[in-house]
């Protein structure tokens, strides 16, 4: 049998030749040679064309390696290998090697921090520096009721917009791990020392081991302001509840009309609620006979279908409302979006809540 | 920030299987529909007041539910026995009655008005709602009585209701006065819309349902001591 060498090998025919004609029957070699024409089907392995390592040498240097190599890297990074936006994205090495602590003994062996032998030395030191605020507050406190200066409405520290720190925040800020049981103690001494009232001596202290919560209303996605050819201005919005789906597209022309789905709104929500519900954020914002509203809405029942309109009509004011507006309306309750569904059915009930009727036997 | 305080702001189903649960998780806070509550200047808030609108600016707001709208004529109270007259969910036809009640009340008290001498005609109240409100405040029972075990016996002992629980007590009791004791023939809002005048005036069957109920924690009074909250 012929070894095809790498000339050979271009896109042409070939037949699958197997390595070596001694291990092989005329029978056998028969049900496994097959003639086929060359598609992109065909597999290549590397052990039909070079089965020793002295072949796979020859067969690394040549040409026609080169040549599939290149079409490899061509096929596989059609960038190429050395573009800048193809390099891969690697986080810093902080955020991938955990923060280790430097050595903690000097050379004649003795550790730096009185508190090493407890195993979690930041951590009781912490809670060592806190509770020695908190008694130097109450020695204050005590010295002001001595001079009978003392004052049950002294300045609080404000804790409104901000947390405590998490327990892997903690862990983080300690470099070291602590339990579930630390950091409920933790907690506790803080809360302690807050519980006095002279204790925003010691704010800056308490501020550090507490994070700011995220406004709520810088999370709301404010559509910008679209104009038509008339120069009207529109915006358009949509809102869900329950199975319902409706979409708004509100005209700044100032006659009040509502259509939906080609409905008069009187027509299409004979009940008093839905329209109230469809006016609720309308009134609320005081711009009753602004705005001019083709509704579609489908899904659901009427109360549903009302919800969702009322959804829909809330999102597509903001873009006509300022920042505060929008602030007053989430805190009216009207741009959340009603998470509530039918309950469902469990096995062994009859209904979601209900249970089949008892029988005594 | 952290990954846990998003988690705070999905739907929620609870870990462990509570009875009394709901789609909103704990954190988020109830929703302010009313109006005039954000026309008030900075000036004039109280720094309990600043404090809560801190607090809400940073939490979640539940949505507002489709009972509820800023508009004059929303009355929580009224909502509530809407809702407490409805059979099957159909509240059509409680709210129905309802306006008819109020009607019925309306054309009674403007009859009475017009009827009146020149003297009297101050004292007749003819808002429907106003009649309404008092009426309910009439029928609101002080003390309550709760069923106790001690010894073997059970004892009926004199304890002190939560507002909820009274407004609901004068609330069923009127509706089951109106559905149980009235002829066959005489419509729902009719019979309520004579009861509400009668609690109005303090006469009437429910007002007197309050009055024994605090007779027999009167003469219970013995018994007080078994209560331990």
């Amino acid at each position: 049998m012929n070894r095809l060498s790498g000339e050979e090998w271009q896109g042409g025919h070939y037949l699958s030749v197997p390595l070596s004609s001694h291990t092989h029957t005329n029978a056998h070699l028969q049900r496994h040679t097959r003639t086929h024409t060359h598609t992109h089907t065909h597999t290549f392995t590397l052990s039909r064309v070079v089965p020793s390592v002295a072949a796979l040498m020859t067969w690394l240097h040549s040409a026609a390696f080169t040549r599939r190599l290149a079409r490899s890297i061509a096929y596989l990074f059609p960038s190429g290998l050395f573009d800048n936006k193809a390099k891969p994205l690697m986080k810093h090495p902080d955020e991938v090697f955990p923060k280790q602590r430097a050595v903690q003994w000097g050379a004649d062996g003795r550790p730096f921090h009185f508190l090493f032998y407890t195993g979690k030395q930041s951590y009781y030191s912490l809670m060592h520096d806190t509770f020695t605020k908190a008694l130097a507050v109450e020695k204050h406190q005590d010295r002001l009721r001595g001079k009978g200066l003392f004052t049950q409405d002294a300045k609080q520290i404000s804790l409104v917009g901000s947390r405590w720190l998490l327990k892997e925040e903690l862990e983080e800020l300690l470099v070291e791990t602590i339990s579930d049981h630390d950091y409920a103690r933790f907690i506790q001494l803080m809360e302690r020392l807050l519980s006095l009232p002279y204790c925003s001596a010691e704010e800056d202290f308490v501020q550090r081991y507490r994070r700011q919560l995220e406004i709520q209303s810088s999370k709301q996605q404010v559509q910008p302001l679209q104009y038509d050819q008339h120069g009207v201005a529109y915006s358009t919005g949509d809102g869900r509840r329950k199975t319902a789906t409706g979409t708004v597209l509100l005209r700044d022309s100032g006659s009040g009309s509502i259509s939906i789905n080609g409905t008069n709104y009187v027509h299409y929500f004979p009940v008093l609620q839905d329209r109230e519900q469809l006016m609720f954020p309308l009134h609320f914002m005081g711009v009753l006979g602004r705005f001019d509203m083709q509704c579609s809405v489908s899904g659901g029942g009427h109360s549903s279908q009302a919800g969702a309109l009322r959804l829909a009509i809330s999102r597509a004011m903001l873009s006509f409302l300022s920042e505060g507006q929008v602030e007053t309306m989430r805190q009216a309750g009207l741009l959340t979006p009603d998470p509530r569904i039918k309950e469902r059915k469990k096995p062994g009930q009859e209904g979601a809540r209900r249970k089949f009727t008892w029988k005594k036997r | 920030m952290s990954a846990s305080i998003t988690g705070l702001l999905k739907p929620w189903t609870p870990r462990l299987f509570l009875v009394r649960w709901s789609r909103y998780n704990p954190y988020y806070l109830e929703p302010e529909p009313r109006k005039e509550v954000y026309h008030i200047p900075e000036t004039e808030l109280t720094p309990e007041q600043k404090e809560e609108r801190e607090l809400k600016s940073v939490r979640p707001i539940k949505a507002a539910t489709n009972s509820v709208t800023s508009s004059v004529f929303n009355d929580p109270v009224l909502s509530k026995f809407v809702n407490m007259m409805m059979k099957d969910g159909d509240k059509i036809i409680a709210k129905g009655i309802i306006t008819q009640t109020l009607e019925n009340m309306k054309r009674k008290q403007v009859e009475k008005y017009h009827k009146a001498p020149e003297g009297k005609k101050a004292e007749i109240e003819c808002n429907p709602y106003a009649i309404f409100h008092q009426a309910l405040e009439n029928c609101k029972p002080v003390i309550g009585l709760a069923s106790i075990q001690k010894g073997g016996k059970f004892y009926q002992v004199p304890i002190p209701l939560t507002d909820n629980r009274r407004r609901f007590l004068a609330m069923k009791w009127m509706i089951t006065e109106c559905r149980d004791n009235k002829h066959r023939l005489t419509l729902m809002y009719e019979k309520l819309s004579q009861e509400l005048l009668a609690a109005f005036s303090k006469e009437g069957n429910v007002v007197k349902r309050k009055h024994e109920l605090h007779k027999m924690a009167e003469s219970n009074r013995a018994y007080a001591h078994y209560r331990w909250w």
